[in-house]
């Protein structure tokens, strides 16, 4: 009798000590979208798990916090599919690395728990990062998520082929500022991409080489021709037919001219970088990490020699130059345990911090979220990421954190892609979009 | 008898269970889905009820007393007596004292005031941004932002706001947050010119990818039938390659053979023709290729039916028309396709179907490119419940799609049944000489 109390005992005094010594805690991160160079969004939350543990040791809690990052997932498509099943099945990852337009529906969805819930908003880190870069992690005026980086997507130009149209190196200089003030617009970009392929600099279908998917990218050059995404007004979104339309007719006379290829949509993307880093394609438009690529995997070894680059040109008097930057956020999902969306948010506060954020920057070539990064040494001697801060993100804007969102960015692609495939006309093109868009958004549409 | 018919029962029991598993179970969801608005906002186990910007937006366009939207927008946190009676008894004494010495009767209008206020606390610091917010939430007054998962303890919130019966109705309806019943995707799809196009497409899919399999395999089956048979089975080995290789691996081989970089351009170069992407260049090479692509794949499944078929064709009567004088041609004329009769049919009724709904090497291909042009109906489908850059899936309009497709697939069966007579094709075999 007496054994069996003391077993008990025992065994009890065991299992609250065990409890006592240490808690465990396992925090997983799936990242969408992420490249080799990327592996700091992981790599953060760890060294932030470090941090975390430490400190709370110090405040007397014991916890041991292993974290474990996924970043193969094919391509976005397989990244989202995984995180909502993965949400709806209960099993989703504690921390998700994702486009700030997830926000929307993930958020009326309750996959995702605001930030905001767990922490101060008013103090470092968070009250140093860019107040533009928060908004865009925001949604309905909550703040779900916290910028994981910034970036912004310019135009690029292969200096030596503009040398070889007559341009001299004090005009290439010059370019930046002559795109942004609108007088180098992208009818100069068509007459001068004809130039290079008629003075045989670069092969036909290479003098204006865009992007090979859907992406935001495009989105831009809808606002070059003074479209809007979203009437600000209303919170509706917006399809301004004539620009819309000029948008369109900009890619059908690239590709009449001979400087875009007709089947370039689909390209392998290996092979685009490849072209694009190495001088095959005279311009072309890509984001700030491409920096990363070009100079690492692509080996060109001299960026600044060899590309210049600037902010999207404007298409016409009612556009502007423009860049669109998409930053991703980190969010933290509904595990329906208060504790571990607790830790999970602490730790992406932690990950926010200027040093830690400078390490994912520079070793990816994205910009920085916060005002303070300019004081990390790593990030403030590093040329690309001082200049493309300079130049891009001074005039970068968002796309707008609506439901309908993808439903318009989908149809949008689907009307470029068949003008720029030949199989309908502008016009025609933005006839059966505003068609295609009034039935499927109702009243969430405002045709301009 | 009765001990037979149970036996039977035992043994088809197998069929049965894969038939309710992968056949039945995903039409009767596909059904269900598709009269939902369901998508990735809606979540798919259903949702809660939430007041937020957007839904008071929403809210807004109905007949609604600006009274009761006053109430939802402009409450916020207030310092009462409520309040501090419950942060005594789920905190400190002390605590809720010293928030009442410095606030009692105060009005917030957001909780970041309320907590900036509260970080003013001396004597009882709140050290976690979580205990803080935890305290705040006990002096909201406001719902906006709040998640409730049931509808009675949300509408008790509502009652408590004294919103009247009528406007409750409409804020219960709009602030909802999971799928309801629709039957708006069918409405959709009838009136959207993109249906008809897919619609098209998949026509020009099936028609020309069933033409090329049968002929395409009976071409096979008749030539390798007059070859030795030794040789005859390596032809067949190697025209069956592209049904077992993986589709993945296929797809890329013909990435390789037909795209800009690949074997046709660069052959082409040396006779002086520029590189081009044969397979992406124009939609008439795009169906080409996919029509290729899909109709070796189905070919070869042609290519065995029939060969065992003509096996089965009494060689005497092969013989007796070469003592008569008949040439090859006459052979196959007279002789073997009029014996395929058949299989032919059965293979054409087969493919039609498993054609309509397949869409696995297009994606791979062209993923409905160039400009949407080889966008088939089941691809269609697959695009908009699983494919999105921005994030909101359309579960509800996709199953509409694919339930489009289980009517048409049930609809042409049954006719194939009738049509082909199925019953006297599964009696009595038909090639036995």
């Amino acid at each position: 009798m007496n054994i069996k109390k003391i077993v008990i005992a025992f065994l009890i005094t065991l299992l609250s000590f065990s409890y006592a010594i240490a808690k465990d805690v396992k925090i997983t991160v799936w990242a969408g979208g992420t490249n080799e160079a990327d592996y700091y969004r992981m790599e953060a939350i760890k060294m932030a798990a470090d941090i975390l543990t430490r400190e709370m040791a110090i405040q007397g809690e014991e916890i041991n916090i292993t974290v474990e990052g996924k970043r193969d997932f094919g391509g976005w498509g397989e990244f989202k599919q995984a995180v909502t099943l993965a949400a709806e099945d209960g099993s989703a990852p504690n921390i998700v690395v994702t486009s700030h337009l997830d926000i929307a529906p993930w958020s009326q969805a309750g996959y995702i728990v605001p930030v905001e819930d767990y922490l101060d908003m008013d103090a470092w880190p968070l009250n140093d990062i860019y107040d533009n870069l928060m908004e865009i992690a925001a949604y309905n005026g909550i703040q779900y998520g916290l910028p994981q980086d910034a970036e912004s997507r310019p135009f690029f130009f292969w200096k030596e082929y503009l040398k070889g149209i007559g341009y001299s190196d004090s005009d290439i200089d010059a370019l930046p500022s002559k795109v942004a003030s609108g007088d180098y617009t992208l009818a100069n970009v068509l007459e001068d991409a004809k130039k290079a392929v008629s003075m045989g600099l670069v092969e036909e279908g290479y003098g204006f080489y865009p992007r090979v998917s859907n992406g935001p990218d495009y989105a831009q050059f809808y606002q070059s021709f003074g479209g809007e995404l979203m009437d600000s007004a209303s919170g509706k979104l917006l399809l301004d037919k004539a620009s819309m339309q000029e948008f369109y007719q900009f890619f059908a006379d690239a590709v009449a001219a001979g400087v875009t290829k007709k089947n370039h949509i689909g390209t392998d993307w290996g092979q685009w970088y490849n072209e694009v880093a190495n001088g095959k394609a005279a311009f072309w438009h890509g984001g700030t990490w491409h920096y990363a690529r070009y100079t690492g995997k692509e080996g060109n070894d001299d960026f600044f020699g060899t590309i210049q680059f600037t902010l999207i040109p404007a298409g016409n008097d009612r556009g502007r130059a423009n860049t669109i930057t998409h930053p991703l956020v980190y969010l933290v999902t509904n595990q329906n345990d208060e504790d571990l969306q607790d830790i999970a948010s602490q730790l992406v506060k932690i990950a926010s911090e200027p040093r830690i954020n400078s390490l994912h920057a520079i070793e990816s070539a994205h910009l920085g979220i916060s005002k303070q990064q300019s004081n990390v040494g790593l990030y403030a001697n590093d040329q690309w990421a001082a200049e493309a801060t300079e130049v891009l993100l001074g005039s970068a804007n968002a796309q707008p954190n609506h439901l309908q969102y993808g439903v318009f960015s989908e149809a949008m692609w689907a009307g470029l892609e068949s003008v720029w495939t030949g199989s309908k006309s502008a016009a025609d093109a933005v006839n059966d979009l505003e068609s295609e868009l009034s039935s499927k958004l109702g009243d969430d549409l405002l045709v301009r | 008898m009765n001990r037979i018919n149970w036996f039977g029962f035992i043994f088809i029991s197998p069929v049965l269970i894969m038939v309710l598993l992968f056949f039945l179970t995903p039409v009767v969801m596909t059904a269900f889905f598709s009269f939902t608005n369901m998508s990735t906002s809606t979540g798919i186990k259903g949702g809660e009820y939430l007041i937020n910007q957007e839904t008071i937006k929403e809210i807004k366009k109905y007949n609604i007393q600006n009274d009761t939207i006053e109430k939802l927008e402009n409450a916020g946190y207030s310092i009462n007596e409520e309040g501090l009676k419950i942060i005594s008894e789920k905190y400190k004494e002390s605590l809720s004292n010293e928030i009442k010495s410095l606030y009692f009767g105060e009005k917030f209008s957001n909780r970041k005031d309320l907590e900036r206020a509260l970080k003013k606390l001396k004597k009882n610091k709140i050290k976690k941004t979580r205990d803080r917010k935890e305290i705040a939430e006990i002096f909201k007054e406001s719902i906006i932002n709040e998640r409730f998962d049931s509808k009675s303890i949300f509408e008790e919130n509502l009652i408590k706001l004294e919103i009247d019966q009528n406007d409750r109705d409409v804020i219960i309806k709009e602030s909802y947050t999971g799928w309801s019943w629709t039957n708006n995707n069918f409405k959709l799809i009838y009136s959207l010119p993109s249906s008809y196009k897919f619609a098209f497409y998949t026509l020009i899919y099936v028609s020309f990818t069933l033409t090329f399999n049968v002929v395409f395999g009976l071409f096979l089956a008749i030539s390798t039938f007059y070859l030795p048979s030794k040789t005859a089975s390596t032809f067949r080995t190697i025209w069956f390659l592209p049904r077992i290789l993986p589709p993945v691996l296929y797809v890329l081989m013909w990435k390789w053979f037909t795209w800009d970089t690949g074997f046709i351009s660069q052959m082409s170069t040396y006779f002086g023709a520029s590189p081009k992407n044969w397979m992406m260049d124009s939609p008439v090479h795009a169906w080409t290729v996919i029509v290729l692509i899909n109709g070796f794949v189905g070919a070869s499944f042609g290519m065995i039916l029939f060969s065992s078929a003509i096996k089965a064709i009494p060689s005497s009567m092969l013989y007796a028309s070469e003592v008569d004088g008949a040439n090859r041609w006459q052979q196959i004329w007279n002789i073997i396709i009029p014996q395929l009769r058949w299989p032919i049919m059965f293979t054409t009724a087969y493919q039609t179907l498993s054609l309509l709904t397949s869409f696995e090497y297009i994606l791979l291909a062209t993923n409905g490119g160039p400009g949407r042009s080889t966008e088939v109906w089941a691809l269609a489908a697959y695009h908009t419940a699983l494919q999105n850059y921005a994030g909101n899936l359309q579960y509800g309009l996709g199953a509409t799609y694919a339930l489009v497709l289980v009517i048409i697939g049930i609809i042409a069966s049954l006719f194939y049944l009738k049509f082909f007579n199925f019953k006297d094709l599964v009696t009595k075999p038909r090639i036995e000489g």
